[in-house]
């Protein structure tokens, strides 16, 4: 078959001169795609950049990227693993406090929580953990890119001591439910993902450096314009202190920076204390830091801290979990006006007067936590508008107290405490007398009682309870499977070990 | 026979063959230029035992002309070139190419082909003889691909080719299916590399399966690495159909309409057996019980009863084409509609689609592909889950008549209000693919070819929720409607130049090219809340709200740049060598490594032509082929070595309570990102014997593939919001590939038995910097990781405890290893390591997520008018995580399986008391199952009318049709189906609720004049 080429070249030249009539055309269309895919080669047509958006290339480069990276750290703090579902699960629902709440079925996890049931998978401590760690990242990244910005210096001074201030808040919550932790401080490589764990003491130490340098940097909460109310603040670097000396039973520091936060004169008690917990109580005289939350139509300023503890059935509030317990009920002195302020019953009228709760047969012994009641808002709970109050000057006037106690300086201490009961207890004549006791440890008792009914449903017991040494003993007496030696400490998340590549450790007691 | 068998299996596309047969060809075109005196040629076709063949396709190469054999075999041809060269071509019968030589009388015989190795194989960037291939290619014909009831191509393909599994997405309206060729090798996004008439595409969901001609997947290096960057995962290139030359043209008319249900329900337990499975949960958890009288609920509510219907699938398509001197024409229009078997759900696909060629010069050819499609769709909402969770106590409607609670004992929905409520979410696009092509002959030896493509695709979304309440879990406060529109659209330009030349004994064709591509993508939406009304006409911005109101809209574009270079030589006809080379820039690497590169070289020996076989009789085809060769993967985000920036980070500051602007970076970015590269080597033999009765093709193929690129999970202590993409591992996957067909006529009946299998073996070699283990797959309610890839084992292997019985008493579990949570009725678990205690230390493999065998076969056989054809296919040696079993929040409905749970000593060993989470719902065997399955995939029988009775009716093929797809799968899977598909390479085969496969029955009719 292939013998006719042979047999037909000779009429290839006639075809030729035929032929190079459209080479040259064609020529031309082949130097065209050349030049295309030259052009290919060229950077232009590779090189394209992300549209729409900041990328790492050009972040940091100005004085409102350090403000919004600053910004965002504390948009974290409404965020559902921060402040809300595992938040109240790990606080006020595995205390003495507080039960599970809402009907028997829902949340499980949070029953084997309440019942000390709980093991590494359980979802509570693995949320926080991660959230918490999502807030580390957001503060270790703002800490290391804002100081080459360039920009006003007084304001990058303060940013980056707002963002210590947070990522101490992270760290200290941390420390107190899981123990010794990763210790992260800048921004990871992939080399450097397996992280062990190092001793408590360690991240103590960070946390003591970043709140010493957020209350040398950081102004007076009234030297924020009030639009800026919420940021923190000397006052709430103070505290914190005050709160981690507390925690680490070193009296002494505790007393001076409670002290401090005391005599900045800045604070006062809020004399209608149901009131703090409603829309008038933001950001009042009584707040050194809370976080900002607003229900807006758009939404993205509200968190669920409102939501999850909300009336469940009729008016339509929430889920209602976290539900006071019948020993917190009776820890109350008589007539103590702080009990109906923390306990909204079914039956009673909500604060703003605009609905009775009506009994949910779904809910065994229904209750629910006022102080998380917020009145109706747009879009419905997931919107929450309530700010979430994380410290307040009572708080400092019983650290002061207890910390006085301890310092052997009890007239001081009586004269905390009883400021507390004194607005407690407003004009009436017949509640909450002064207590007068100044032996060290019935006067300590009375100050960890106070502390307890002060402080009721906003996330404090738990810590207290295992700072005071005396968790066991309390849960164990209402018949909770509380192990001494192992439930102090939440298990580090199943998840974390097995990812840590083996280079972290299980908490004792949790396999 | 159908029309697009003859199409499909003779591709007497003249261009094709020209470049092939390359001088030959070249020669013929350029004798027609010369003013040569033309003749006429007539001649007869039989077969070898003598016997006319009626309707052989006799064509003049080079050119559209051609003819039909008559019933006597005879044809005749006029105006030709003494030096035209005749193509002969017949179904079932070895084709034949004539050179005149100035004949003008011409006898021919065909001989069979059971095994035609010699039809015309499309493969990237050309055709090549099936007979001189050195790669590894399977080719699937239509009618092979329209039996089965599905809008989607990639679904037709299920076992129909060795070394491919295609898994349905889901049996949702319109879904599409993930393909794997041979194993698992790479990152999430699997899927191959379509090419559809030249255009290269990720996504072919606008392709109409009637309007496809053959199907070519392509599986070694050698036959990819043309596609370079894009071949990793394997090449599917589809043709469209086009007009022949024939009788004249053709009118096809063609409809079906079938009946789709669920094939499959979940034993789930009835309202008594729930209530009493729940008031032992609440026992075993230390809550008081629910339920007073659980044997007084009776059965209850069937929620999958609710959920599920009967739903129609239909198409119809109207086909012309033809082919003159000049033109050759295909134009089809086609309706699809497919409604859910779950409520609420709807697709419907319109389809034109316009094929011409023309050929206004002997050395220009040019043409066209053009599709235009128009999508609707309603997406249902996702009820499946709330179905199999909610409790069958509660009746669908209270005594009122409004919508029941269901969230009492569990926080689920009212499956029904949720089909009520939610299901307004609508969809619509239209989508042009298409590409425009020239071919220029020049210089003897030389073709350039240009081709333009387009893919353009425009999506409006549009989804509304009315203010409703049902329970606290299940409300809405406020109307919402939101209103998206997206963009998308790629154009590829692509120039090659071929070069071909034979002499004496040589033979060699080379391709050089450069392309280039680019994406581009934007979308634009927006929403409002508190419309004024809850019916369509109000489901658009402007009836809402201005306050509140949000919008967005963003972008990405992507590019390659490519040169690509081809050289195949044959030395005597029976030695084939043929290397490759494709240099790709992609612009979603970094500026330090844009540009990689990706080789490739084949060899093939046709024994059966060597000297030495001359006297054999046992093979009529003996050929072995082998390649080696590189591939890649760009298959990532178009910027993800570079980390963005999130807003609406917002904070909320001061007694006004303003939102403060936030944002920063809280999603992690690799700058280290390589390219992912895969190196493969094939061995195959082909082989036909028994006068090419019997045909059987072996191929062993191994396929490793370095710096594979997956998402990965990291410890949450990093602070990252998401997992960043790296190259985690080098995996290897090996086996083999068999494909069998014997093809026989006894008296009138022609039948045929085919069967297609792979092996897979699948290993990870090596994990990256520095890595011992990955975790993957997040499982229950506490997201537990369920797989471990470590080195030496298959990719993403199940890990967790495996289970020794259940404990019967507290004496049993003091004296055996525990972990110190267990009760009596609780899982033993087997002490691994042998430390007298459970620890995580003991979590162990557990099985692979991927089949080590995959197999299709299938029956076909006609006689006189009556056609029946069975297909068959199944997996075996893989297992699934029952994930959705694992996820128990509250007190959802339970499983059949849960009623033979433990309840006091000896009453079980296998399931443990019933509880909701907790120590036997930590990862084990007791949620891993066995995911083999074995289904007959597609039974038809159809029967044509006599040609004399319908010829005058102007009707050349009336055929009518019943058939029934998915009619039986046999499975230990407890699932609705074993085919479960994933994100993640590294979670594969957990089923958290996949949407039911549908057994469908089906009548058609196929009409042509």
């Amino acid at each position: 078959m292939r013998g006719e080429n042979r047999e037909s070249r000779p009429t290839f030249k006639t075809k030729h001169m035929q032929t190079n009539i459209f080479i040259r055309p064609l020529a031309a269309l082949w130097l065209t795609g050349l030049l295309l895919a030259g052009a290919g080669c060229n950077q232009e047509f590779l090189e394209l950049k992300p549209l729409g958006q900041l990328t790492s290339a050009n972040f940091f480069e100005t004085e409102e990227h350090a403000i919004w990276a600053t910004n965002a750290v504390y948009a974290h703090l409404r965020d559902w693993q921060v402040h809300v579902f595992s938040y109240i699960a790990l606080t006020d629902i595995v205390s003495d406090d507080a039960d599970k709440g809402s009907t028997p079925n829902d949340a499980n996890f949070l029953n084997d929580i309440d019942n000390f049931t709980f093991d590494a998978g359980n979802v509570a401590p693995s949320g926080v953990w991660a959230g918490y760690y999502q807030g580390i990242y957001r503060a270790n990244l703002a800490i290391q890119e804002i100081p080459s910005i360039e920009m006003d210096e007084a304001l990058k001074a303060r940013l980056v001591a707002e963002c210590q201030f947070l990522r101490a808040y992270f760290y200290f919550n941390l420390v107190r439910w899981f123990g010794d932790l990763p210790l992260i401080t800048q921004p990871l490589n992939p080399d450097e993902y397996q992280q062990s764990r190092v001793p408590a003491a360690q991240v103590y130490a960070l946390i003591e450096a970043d709140l010493k340098a957020a209350e040398a940097a950081l102004p007076l909460k009234t030297a924020y314009p009030p639009a800026d109310l919420g940021r923190a603040t000397k006052g709430a670097a103070q505290g914190m202190l005050a709160r981690m000396y507390l925690t680490l039973g070193n009296y002494p520091e505790a007393e001076r920076y409670a002290r401090q936060v005391i005599e900045s004169g800045v604070y006062s008690l809020y004399p209608n204390y149901g009131k703090i917990f409603q829309r008038e109580g933001e950001h009042s005289s009584e707040s050194i830091f809370e976080v900002g939350a607003v229900a807006l139509e758009t939404g993205g300023g509200g968190s669920q801290y409102n939501e999850v503890q909300g009336v469940r059935g009729t008016p339509n509030l929430g889920w209602g979990f976290n539900r006071p317990s019948d020993d917190l009920v009776a820890a109350y002195e008589p007539g103590d006006p702080r009990r109906e302020a923390t306990i909204l019953y079914p039956g009673e009228v909500l604060p703003d007067g605009s609905a009775i709760v009506e009994d949910n047969p779904n809910i065994v012994n229904e209750r629910y936590n006022q102080k998380a009641w917020v009145p109706e808002h747009p879009g419905g709970n997931g919107n929450g508008p309530g700010n979430i109050r994380l410290m307040r000057y009572a708080e400092i006037l019983l650290i002061a107290a207890e910390a006085a106690n301890e310092n052997a300086k009890p007239e001081d201490a009586l004269g905390f405490l009883n400021a507390v009961r004194a607005r407690a207890r407003g004009t009436s004549l017949t509640i909450l007398p002064d207590v007068t006791v100044t032996d060290r440890l019935p006067l300590r008792a009375r100050i960890w009682q106070e502390r307890r009914v002060e402080l009721a449903m906003e996330q404090h017991r738990w810590f207290d309870l295992i700072r005071q040494g005396r968790a066991a003993v309390v849960m164990q007496s209402l018949g909770k499977a509380f192990v001494e030696g192992k439930h102090e400490l939440f298990p580090i998340p199943q998840t974390e070990i097995d990812l840590s590549g083996g280079a972290m450790q299980q908490n004792p007691g949790y396999n | 026979m159908s029309i697009p068998l003859i199409l499909s299996s003779y591709r007497l596309d003249w261009r094709h063959w020209s470049r092939r047969l390359g001088l030959l060809g070249l020669l013929s075109s350029l004798v027609l230029l010369l003013p040569a005196q033309p003749v006429s040629v007539s001649g007869r076709v039989t077969t070898a035992a003598g016997a006319p063949l009626t309707g052989v396709t006799v064509r003049v190469e080079g050119t559209p002309n051609g003819a039909l054999t008559d019933e006597a075999g005879q044809f005749s041809l006029r105006n030709l070139s003494p030096e035209a060269v005749l193509l002969f071509s017949y179904i079932g019968y070895k084709p034949v190419r004539l050179p005149l030589a100035g004949q003008t009388r011409v006898e021919v015989t065909l001989r069979e082909a059971a095994f035609t190795t010699d039809e015309v194989v499309v493969v990237g960037y050309g055709t090549q003889r099936k007979s001189d291939l050195t790669g590894a290619i399977s080719s699937v014909k239509a009618e092979d691909l329209t039996r089965i009831a599905t809008g989607n191509l990639e679904q037709a393909l299920q076992g129909k080719v060795a070394g491919v599994q295609v898994t349905p997405v889901s049996g949702e309206p319109g879904a599409g299916a993930v393909v794997r060729i041979r194993g698992i090798g790479t990152l999430n996004n699997a899927s191959p590399l379509f090419v559809v008439d030249g255009m290269l595409l990720d996504d072919i969901s606008f392709l109409n399966p009637q309007d496809v001609a053959s199907v070519e997947v392509l599986k070694d290096a050698s036959a990819t690495a043309i596609y370079g960057s894009r071949g990793a995962n394997g090449v599917i290139i589809i043709t469209t159909r086009r007009g022949e030359m024939g009788a004249g043209g053709t009118v096809q008319v063609d409809a079906s309409y079938g009946w789709q249900e669920v094939a499959k329900l979940i034993e789930l337990a009835d309202a008594s057996e729930y209530a009493q499975l729940a008031n032992e949960t609440a026992l075993n958890e230390g809550r008081p019980p629910s339920f007073d009288d659980p044997a007084a609920l009776g059965t209850g509510t069937d929620w999958q009863d609710v959920i599920f219907q009967t739903a129609p699938i239909q198409t119809y398509q109207v086909t012309a084409m033809g082919a003159t001197e000049k033109t050759r024409y295909y134009v089809s229009g086609n309706y699809f509609g497919q409604e859910g078997i779950i409520r609420g759900g709807k697709f419907q696909r319109v389809t034109f689609r316009v094929n011409n060629e023309y050929t206004p010069k002997p050395w220009l050819s040019l043409g066209h592909n053009l599709a235009f499609t128009y999508e609707d769709r309603i997406n249902g909402p996702n009820v499946l889950g709330n179905a199999y969770r909610a409790d069958p106590t509660v009746p669908v409607y209270d005594s009122l008549g409004n919508f029941s609670n269901t969230s009492i004992n569990a926080p689920i929905g009212n499956p029904e209000a949720q089909l009520f409520y939610n299901n307004n979410n609508f969809s619509n696009g239209y989508r042009t693919v298409g590409n425009v092509y020239a071919d220029l002959k020049f210089l003897r030896h030389f073709t350039f070819r240009t081709n333009f493509g387009l893919d353009f695709n425009q999506n409006l979304g549009r989804s509304f929720t009315p203010v409703f309440f049902v329970s606290a879990i299940q409300q809405n406060q406020e109307s919402r409607v939101s209103v998206n529109t997206a963009r998308s659209q790629n154009w590829l330009w692509e120039n090659t130049l071929t070069f071909h030349k034979d002499w004496k004994n040589h033979s060699l064709t080379v391709l050089g090219g450069i392309t280039a591509q680019f994406f581009d993508f934007e979308n634009l939406g927006g929403s409002r809340i508190n419309l004024p009304g809850d019916t369509r006409e109000f489901f658009y911005l402007s009836a809402g709200e201005l306050e509140g109101q949000t919008n967005f809209s963003g972008g990405n574009q992507s590019a390659l740049a490519s040169y690509l270079f081809r050289a195949n030589y044959s030395l005597l006809n029976r030695y084939l060598f043929t290397v490759s080379f494709r240099a790709d820039g992609s612009s979603k690497f970094g500026a330090n490594h844009p540009w990689g590169y990706f080789p490739s070289a084949a060899v093939g020996w046709r024994i059966t032509d060597e000297p030495f076989m001359a006297g054999q009789r046992i093979f009529d085809v003996l050929k072995l082929r082998a390649s080696y060769g590189v591939i890649g993967n760009e298959k990532i985000g178009a910027y993800s070595s570079q980390a963005v920036v999130t807003s609406n980070l917002n904070a909320v500051f001061g007694t006004t309570e303003a939102l403060n602007n936030g944002a920063s970076i809280i999603t992690l970015a690799n700058p280290d990102l390589r390219w992912e590269s895969t190196e493969q080597a094939d061995i195959g033999l082909e082989m036909a014997f028994l006068a090419n009765r019997l045909a059987a093709e072996v191929d062993w193929y191994r396929r490793i593939t370095n710096d594979i690129l997956v998402d990965v999970p990291i410890p949450n202590y990093v602070g990252s919001a998401n997992n960043p993409v790296i190259n985690a591992a080098q995996v290897l996957n090996r086996g083999f590939d068999f494909n069998l067909r014997w093809r026989d006529r006894i008296g009138g009946l022609d039948y045929q038995i085919g069967g297609v299998a792979s092996t897979v073996y699948n290993e990870v070699l090596a994990l990256g910097e520095g890595k011992e283990e990955i975790f993957g797959g997040g499982l229950g309610v506490g997201g537990k990781l369920g797989t471990r890839t470590v080195v030496g084992q298959p990719i993403g292997g199940f890990y967790g405890y495996e289970v020794a019985g259940v404990f019967q008493t507290q004496e049993e579990i003091d004296a055996s290893p525990n972990r110190g949570v267990e009760a009596p009725g609780d899982l033993q678990f087997v002490d691994i390591n042998e430390d007298g205690v459970i620890t995580s230390e003991d979590r162990t493999y557990l099985g692979s997520p991927i089949p080590s065998f995959i197999y299709g076969f299938n029956f076909s056989l006609s006689y006189k008018g009556v056609d029946l054809v069975a297909d068959f296919n199944g997996q075996m040696g893989n297992y699934l995580i029952n994930a959705k079993k694992m996820a128990r929040f509250g007190t959802p409905n339970f499983e059949a399986s849960y009623l033979d749970r433990w309840t006091e000593p000896g009453s079980s060993d296998s399931e443990p008391r019933v509880t909701n989470g907790g120590h036997n719902y930590e990862m084990s065997t007791r949620f891993i199952e066995r995911g083999d399955f074995f289904r007959l995939r597609n039974l038809q029988i159809g029967y044509s009318l006599p040609e004399s009775l319908i010829s005058r009716m102007g009707m050349s093929r009336l055929r009518v049709y019943a058939g029934a797809t998915n009619l039986f799968t046999r499975s230990p899977y407890s699932g609705y189906t074993p085919e479960v598909t994933s994100g993640s390479v590294i979670a594969v085969g957990i089923d958290s609720g996949v949407y039911p496969i549908a057994r469908v029955y089906q009548i058609g009719v196929n009409l042509s004049f």
